[in-house]
């Protein structure tokens, strides 16, 4: 009898610890009533939040329920990267006022990110930027958090909300850690960001990159697993620092959103266990800590959290803000799903962040003698997006790119063929990376010149296909569109009926076709000061179109 | 042991119930010689939780997309 009740504690407790517990924790979510939800109180740009309709993917929102899309890119130079291990410019909001900028530095990987950057990026239509953070300059030592960095990231808002651009604050990591040491050549810190010192924990193993990988070194993958399975509370100690920011911005509808991990690396798990049990019911406790969510079971913390667990609220009570949740970095190298797809929450703000770099990351190109890229993706650029569609249906989220990117000569083919199925999937982006220095830089703007100079010219490639013409929002979330970036027409096709919000399209200074609008719809053009236009087809009812002529774009490049 | 990995790794589930149904037929056919009808009763059990669990993953993923 004994025996037999120790098996069925066993069996009940190894289900709880694997698949059955984490299903149990994930579809707990459906029934769940979602957190109370409120947009907080108006700012210069309004709330999103994700729409949820029966039947179709859901998408991000404004208070019209209209769909809204992001384009945007990512500056880079609020990251800590090694070895010099301090931040390259100084954060102190007060070198930045006043348009002041610090001189660039050709030892530092990025530009320094200054006001003139976000008019820039206005410029080019973008009404997005993703701001990656260090966590090693966020909480340099254990509990205790950097004030400064938060103000300079405070001051970065301030400057998208002058210029119409909603952020999202983005808790990034390249290779774990720029800490995680050196142990020959073959690793450049250069290229390594994330965690600080103390709470990399490499148990003495050798930091060695094989394969010319950043990622395939074993103090990283040790590293990495060790903050999955919680080692000495230190994914305790990452909450609290998602929670300190989301603290700072929960009343700003300017910070769109936060981006809770960047690229997760699987350390040494296995796909599928990783993402199901490890990565997901993570991002599942980083929403309950931020929102207040209260899924998953009551557990302990500081130690190894089983997926089944939830995660205590940390008082942010931020239950405004979009979630983004990076896909596992295994997805990103196979553009295929690695895992089974399930509901994360029943917080609503849910976004699937899709990292798209099809023919470059993807294993194809990683690993030549084994995969042909003629092969490989079999659905080609398309096979990403459109999984990852099921992907975002599954969980119950919206989908956004929110990083993608490629040097630039190979732009007419990789680039071009990533904004085409954007188009096609009506889904945003935030572009890596915004200014870069160096031979291989993949700014949007070419390296600087000289070494003091913030950046290069635009690149003509990159604003061609970068600034488009596209819908920011509308009511009709199967509309259909089509920016042609070489001769600067723009098709959009949509339905709608009288009464419904209009449908919003920006034409950026490039473009310079007339614009016609017929059919089912009232239209109406208004000119920005800067030469970009923005046009508001009002639905009549019915079928409608929304036309730019061809006309070759005029390009801003130096 | 197939039963426990089931629940990690689904693929592990069929094996899990035809090596436990197996084994409590031996058992059953020994006439009390052979023990160990706890055992793969669990292993049955987690086996078909496994399959369960892979099923319904994998309907979801399906039906939900």
């Amino acid at each position: 009898m004994t025996r037999r009740a120790l098996l069925v504690l066993v069996v009940a407790l190894v289900a709880l610890l694997t698949y059955p517990g984490a299903m149990l924790a994930s579809f707990a979510t459906r029934v769940t009533p979602a957190p109370a939800t409120f947009r907080g109180p108006a700012g210069a740009l309004p709330w999103l939040h994700v729409e949820h309709r029966a039947g179709q993917i859901p998408f991000i929102a404004d208070e019209q329920g209209r769909m809204v899309l992001l384009h945007g890119a990512t500056p880079a130079s609020l990251l800590e990267f090694g070895p010099g291990n301090s931040p390259a410019y100084p954060l102190e909001p007060s070198a930045y006022e006043n348009g002041r900028c610090p001189a660039n530095k050709a030892s530092s990987k990025y530009p320094p990110l200054c006001q003139a950057d976000l008019a820039e990026m206005a410029r080019l239509g973008f009404n997005l930027m993703r701001l990656p953070l260090s966590w090693s300059l966020l909480e340099p030592q254990r509990g205790s958090f950097n004030r400064t960095y938060l103000d300079r990231v405070a001051q970065i808002v301030d400057w998208a909300r002058d210029q119409g651009i909603y952020v999202i604050v983005d808790m990034h990591q390249n290779g774990y850690s720029n800490y995680v040491g050196a142990s020959d050549s073959s690793v450049d810190l250069g290229q390594y960001s994330g965690a600080p010192p103390w709470a990399t924990i490499t148990d003495g193993f050798a930091s060695h990159v094989y394969q010319k990988q950043r990622e395939v070194n074993p103090a990283v993958l040790e590293a990495t697993t060790n903050f999955w399975y919680d080692r000495s509370g230190i994914q305790d100690e990452y909450l609290a620092a998602l929670t300190v920011i989301a603290k700072r911005f929960r009343d700003d509808p300017v910070v769109v959103g936060y981006g809770i991990y960047n690229e997760p690396l699987i350390g040494w798990g296995l796909p599928p266990g990783y993402e199901d049990l490890l990565l997901f019911p993570f991002y599942r406790r980083a929403i309950d800590a931020i929102t207040g969510a209260h899924d998953g079971l009551p557990c302990w913390s500081g130690f190894f959290m089983p997926a089944v667990c939830g995660y205590r609220d940390l008082g942010a009570d931020d239950t405004r803000h979009l979630i983004f949740l990076d896909t596992g970095l295994l997805r990103e190298v196979t553009d295929f799903p690695t895992h089974l797809p399930m509901p994360v929450s029943s917080y609503p703000n849910v976004v699937l962040a899709l990292h798209a770099y099809t023919h470059f990351y993807t294993i194809d190109h990683l690993v030549p003698n084994l995969v042909s890229s003629s092969s490989y993706p079999w659905g080609g650029y398309d096979q990403s997006y459109s999984q990852a569609e099921h992907e975002a249906r599954s969980m119950d989220a919206a989908l956004f790119v929110s990083e993608f990117g490629s040097p630039p000569g190979d732009d007419s083919r990789l680039l071009a063929s990533q904004v085409v199925e954007q188009d096609i999937h009506r889904v945003g982006f935030a572009f890596w990376t915004w200014k870069e220095n160096g031979s291989g830089a993949w700014g949007v703007y070419a390296p600087p010149a000289t070494s003091t100079d913030s950046s290069g010219c635009l690149r003509g490639n990159r604003e061609q296909l970068l600034a488009r013409a596209y819908p920011r929002a509308t009511a009709d979330t199967s509309l259909t569109f089509r920016y042609n970036g070489v001769d600067g027409s723009f098709q959009l096709r949509a339905t709608g009926r009288r009464g419904d919000p209009p449908t919003v399209v920006y034409v950026p200074p490039e473009v310079n076709g007339s614009v016609t609008v017929s059919g089912g719809a009232d239209g109406s053009t208004s000119d920005n000061a800067d030469g970009s236009r923005i046009i508001v087809a009002t639905p009549t009812g019915g079928r409608f179109n929304v036309y730019v002529s061809s006309a070759p774009p005029v390009l801003a490049t130096c | 042991m197939l039963g426990l990995l089931a629940m990690w790794f689904g693929v592990f589930a069929p094996f899990a119930i035809l090596s436990a149904t197996r084994s409590l037929v031996r058992i059953r056919a020994s006439n009390g010689e052979l023990g160990g009808a706890a055992s793969a009763t669990a292993g049955l059990i987690a086996g078909a939780i496994g399959l369960v669990v892979i099923v319904a993953g994998i309907g979801y993923w399906i039906l939900a997309a």
